[in-house]
């Protein structure tokens, strides 16, 4: 009985604050999109044609999130059933884009006009450990290009 | 080449599904599956536990890990007052049934492999009289009977092998919800057999005294407890559930005219027997 206490207070707040906090940080990240939408990130390995004085420098940026108790419950009842992990695709949806979100920052703050070459990596921390709350690692980097 | 930088359309990459709703509905999935199957894989295997004969479970050695308290009066009566009993609960060919004090606080009683009853002084303290005694020893005696001691090991055992075949493979927190709903499924399960025992054992107060008073003095004992500090341990091992009362009671009340004046009493030497 006690059990079945601890893990529903455990799943409520799990949902309360992965929820308010998955919340705020989407508002946060529509309004950073929008503040620095001027600055392209493209995926393509040649650099722009018609632009030959510019400098070129390597930006990154990197994010981790943790995932919320609530969440790895739900993913680990789908670990029995099969389908979509729907808890865990808003997780990274948020990391890829927040990772790319700090590209442009630091494009944006060294005069960058475009990046290109733009990769994104993957990694799961706390791999392996069963018990532990797993957080992924989003790692985004590419070649922003600056007029000089 | 033309470049444009159109807005991106918002939630492509996420999926609309409520995750409470999902929560629910791989919860309750796991549950009423998991219930289902335990549920049909016990009662099989309750079919073959009752073929399972009685002379094998007396083979056990249940007795000789809980040591008896000696040649003193109280294990003597309860010797006789239990033969009563049992004499009015027509045990199947072969079945024997030996009574144990154990001298502790705990306030229980329970009924075991191979026929053996054990009885706490815990318990028999709070009693009032015989009637009361003999509905706990009655109430034991139809475990025997029913065979409930090997019926429940069998389920365990079947329950636990499921989950450790399942369990193991499917990930610790689908694991846990496999373990509780085979808890829910077997706890139902000795539920039924508490009733099916307490039914049994009214039916055997009234074949002794005429009335089953005694019954509803027993659930009175346990009823004042529940509010105590001190957990009695009886009621996680007999859960008394208000289902549970009332069924009693209206059985026992069937064949009863007036309460305390009914009741047989305790010898006089009872208490100091057990102190």
């Amino acid at each position: 009985m006690i059990d079945l206490i601890i893990l529903i207070s455990l799943l409520a707040l799990g949902y309360g604050f992965g929820q308010y906090a998955e919340k705020r940080h989407y508002t946060s990240i529509r309004k950073r999109e929008l503040i620095l939408r001027n600055i392209p990130v493209v995926a393509s390995r040649i650099p722009p044609q018609g632009k030959p004085n510019y400098d070129s420098q390597l930006v990154s940026g990197s994010v981790v999130i943790s995932v919320d108790y609530f969440k790895r419950f739900v993913a680990g009842l789908k670990g029995l059933l099969g389908g979509r992990i729907t808890s865990y695709e808003t997780l990274l949806d948020r990391a890829r884009r927040e990772a790319i979100l700090r590209v442009k920052r630091e494009a944006k703050d060294m005069g960058a006009e475009i990046v290109f070459n733009i990769k994104l990596e993957t990694a799961s921390i706390h791999k392996g450990r069963g018990n532990a709350i797993g957080s992924v690692e989003v790692l985004a980097y590419g070649t922003a290009l600056i007029p000089n | 080449m033309e470049y444009s930088n159109p807005k991106i359309p918002e939630g492509i990459n996420t999926s609309k599904t409520n995750p409470l709703y999902e929560f629910a509905v791989l919860t309750g999935g796991i549950i009423v599956t998991a219930v289902v199957v335990l549920t049909c894989l016990i009662m099989l295997v309750d079919f073959f536990a009752d073929k399972i004969p009685f002379s094998w479970e007396k083979n056990i050695p249940v007795a000789k890990m809980l040591s008896d308290s000696d040649t003193k009066p109280i294990p003597v009566y309860l010797d006789k007052l239990s033969q009563k009993v049992i004499k009015q609960m027509a045990l199947p060919e072969g079945m024997d049934v030996t009574v144990h004090y154990i001298n502790d606080d705990t306030v229980n009683a329970f009924a075991t492999m191979g026929g053996h009853i054990f009885l706490y002084r815990g318990l028999l303290e709070k009693l009032k009289n015989e009637d009361e005694l003999a509905m706990v020893i009655a109430h034991e005696v139809a475990h025997v009977k029913f065979r409930h001691p090997i019926r429940s090991l069998s389920h365990g055992v079947v329950v636990s092998l499921i989950l450790s075949l399942i369990g193991s493979s499917s990930g610790e927190i689908a694991g846990g919800v496999l373990g509780s709903s085979s808890m829910l499924t077997t706890m139902h399960f000795s539920r039924d057999y508490e009733y099916q025992s307490d039914q049994a054992a009214i039916n055997t107060l009234i074949k002794i005294y005429g009335h089953a008073q005694g019954a509803i003095g027993l659930f009175d004992v346990f009823h004042k407890e529940i509010g105590t500090v001190k957990p009695v341990e009886f009621l996680s091992t007999h859960p008394l559930t208000e289902n549970r009362i009332s069924q009693t009671k209206s059985i026992a009340m069937q064949s009863s005219i007036d309460g305390e004046s009914l009741m047989t009493p305790l010898p006089a030497e009872f208490y100091s027997w057990i102190k």
